[in-house]
């Protein structure tokens, strides 16, 4: 599903500073995995994310995510790849005029999908992320736990293959993060693929999942069955 | 697809509304543009009736008499003439044009200009010989040549005419040219950065949609619609002043102006498609340029 292969990435900053965000970088994530990608602030975990949306391109190394080739892929196809990839973000990117079924529906609007399809799939959706009651609500009438809910619920209306989650959880309460990590754990049950960057020890260590620490743009530690550290 | 009409038109209508102001600045900076521009374009359309070709190859026109201010000429003084006028090494052609075809290519020439078609009866244009010469600054030995012959009425320098009014118009057409131009260009730049502003307004939109995989085109749609919007009202506001106000001044110039066709209705109505067309590209270049710096940075 996902495959990085010596891949490296620099940050260019003003003529000749350079900032080494991924070095060499060599991975695999199989289909229907759920990996945590966990590493000091700085470490490259949102460039890993950002390079398998196509974001960002590698200075060297190839790149696969859902069969494509990203290092050769052509920009009007980008559409495309993001379309197999559901992104959640930290601090959620709710938009604020639209209420939470509009935020949902959104998503699926402007990649053109038909009416008929939306109105089936946004209550489904929001059921899954137990958002039922609160379609009409507006972001702003939401708690932090809420919000993200309906994030990951936009994210995922489209049955993606591939969730990015970069720090889902980096603004909610402990007791909150619990909660959205069972619904990633269930929407990990219907087949999609989870990748997670977290700074969030308890989370990784309860959930028990392969376990990718970075360190300076480097994979220092890849276990099938990790902790956060490996003082844990 | 209807819903992905809709929200371009909607989208583009928001970025139109949340500042009416700018809008109508770009409005009025595309009219005022595009009314020098189209202003060029006439003014292009009257040099070219003025110098219908016909005008340009005859450049001394002799008017022969036919009884309103001098006795008509004999038919003999005629073959006297044209001999005498084609035995002048100076001259190169010689054509004759009788009464009729006078006025004839008179009413093609006015055909916009019912008025004058009245004020001017078939019998009261002169039949002439109309000259081209070898070096057309020769009119002077034709006119002290011929200007005492019998049945002579009157020695006309077209050429003379022609280009000082040629003159005239290309000064004032390229001036304003000139000056579309320049307008044309600030116009550009009000326009790219109200799609710039429009686009920073709604960036955290555009980013979402990036991210869920919406199209290129999808996305910049409602702001290209929002520029050619502006650029189509501005060039319909620049049509309509340029019909207001042209043919009222050329109907007036007529009337100082004589025997000198002008242009009416039609060639304003004409330059509409045009103007259309110029406010359409400088919109949907200058926002697609815009657009292409915004995703740049
Ligand atoms: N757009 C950018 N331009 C320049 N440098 C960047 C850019 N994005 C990231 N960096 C640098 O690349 C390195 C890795 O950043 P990255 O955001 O991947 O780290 P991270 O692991 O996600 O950190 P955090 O846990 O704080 O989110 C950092 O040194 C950062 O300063
Ligand atoms: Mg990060």
């Amino acid at each position: 599903m996902i495959k990085l292969k010596n891949v490296t990435k620099t940050y260019k900053r003003g003529a000749d500073d350079e900032v080494v965000a991924l070095k060499d970088v060599s991975l695999e994530v199989g289909k229907g995995e759920f990996v945590f990608v966990v590493g000091p602030s700085g470490s490259g975990k949102s460039t890993f994310m950002k390079l398998l949306t196509r974001e960002q391109l590698p200075d060297a190394g190839e790149i696969y995510v859902a069969g494509k080739d990203l290092t050769s892929l052509r920009s009007w196809k980008i559409p495309a790849l993001r379309r197999e990839i559901g992104y959640v973000f930290q601090d959620f990117k709710l938009l604020p005029n639209k209420s939470v079924s509009e935020n949902v529906a959104f998503a699926l609007e402007v990649i053109g999908k038909g009416r008929r399809e939306i109105q089936r799939r946004v209550p489904e959706v929001l059921e899954l992320v137990g958002l039922e009651d609160k379609t009409g609500a507006m972001p702003h009438e939401l708690s932090g736990g809420q919000q993200q809910r309906v994030s990951i619920a936009r994210a995922f209306v489209n049955n993606p293959r591939i969730l990015l989650c970069d720090e889902p959880t980096g603004n909610l309460d402990p007791s909150t993060s619990v909660g959205i990590m069972k619904l990633l754990d269930r929407i990990n049950r219907t087949g999609a693929t989870v990748v997670m960057a977290t700074h969030d020890q308890h989370i990784v260590d309860s959930m028990r999942r392969r376990v990718i620490e970075l360190e300076n743009g480097v994979v220092v530690r890849d276990q099938s069955r990790g902790v956060y550290g490996y003082a844990g | 697809m209807s819903a992905r009409w809709r929200y371009i038109i909607q989208e583009s209508a928001k970025g139109l509304r949340r500042n009416p102001l700018m809008t109508v600045a770009v409005i009025l900076s595309i009219t005022v543009s595009l009314t020098l521009l189209g202003a060029t374009l006439l003014l292009r359309d009257q040099i070219d009736l003025a110098t219908d070709d016909w005008v340009e190859q005859v450049e001394v026109s002799i008017f022969l008499c036919d009884g309103t201010t001098c006795p008509p000429i004999t038919d003999e003084q005629q073959e006297t003439l044209r001999r005498d006028l084609e035995d002048q090494p100076v001259v190169e052609e010689v054509i004759y044009e009788s009464k009729e075809e006078a006025y004839e290519r008179f009413s093609e020439l006015f055909k916009d200009q019912p008025n004058m078609l009245e004020i001017v009866e078939p019998d009261i244009l002169p039949a002439s010989f109309r000259v081209s010469l070898v070096d057309p600054d020769e009119f002077l030995i034709i006119r002290d040549q011929f200007e005492a012959y019998p049945g002579v009425e009157d020695i006309v320098d077209q050429r003379e005419i022609l280009t000082q009014f040629l003159n005239f118009t290309r000064i004032v057409r390229n001036g304003a040219l000139a000056i579309a131009v320049i307008q044309l260009a600030a116009a550009a730049l009000l326009i790219g950065n109200t799609i710039l502003m429009s686009a920073f307004a709604r960036r955290e939109q555009t980013a979402i949609m990036k991210l869920v995989g919406a199209s290129n085109w999808y996305i910049r749609l409602p702001f290209l619609m929002e520029a050619v919007i502006t650029g189509l009202l501005g060039a319909l506001v620049s049509w309509g002043l340029l019909y207001g106000v042209v043919p009222r001044v050329t109907e007036g110039l007529s009337q100082e102006v004589l025997l000198m066709p002008f242009i009416g209705v039609t060639e304003v109505i004409a330059a509409g498609p045009p103007l259309l067309l110029a406010g359409f590209g400088i919109a949907a270049i200058s926002s697609i340029v815009a657009l292409w710096f915004f995703q740049d940075s």
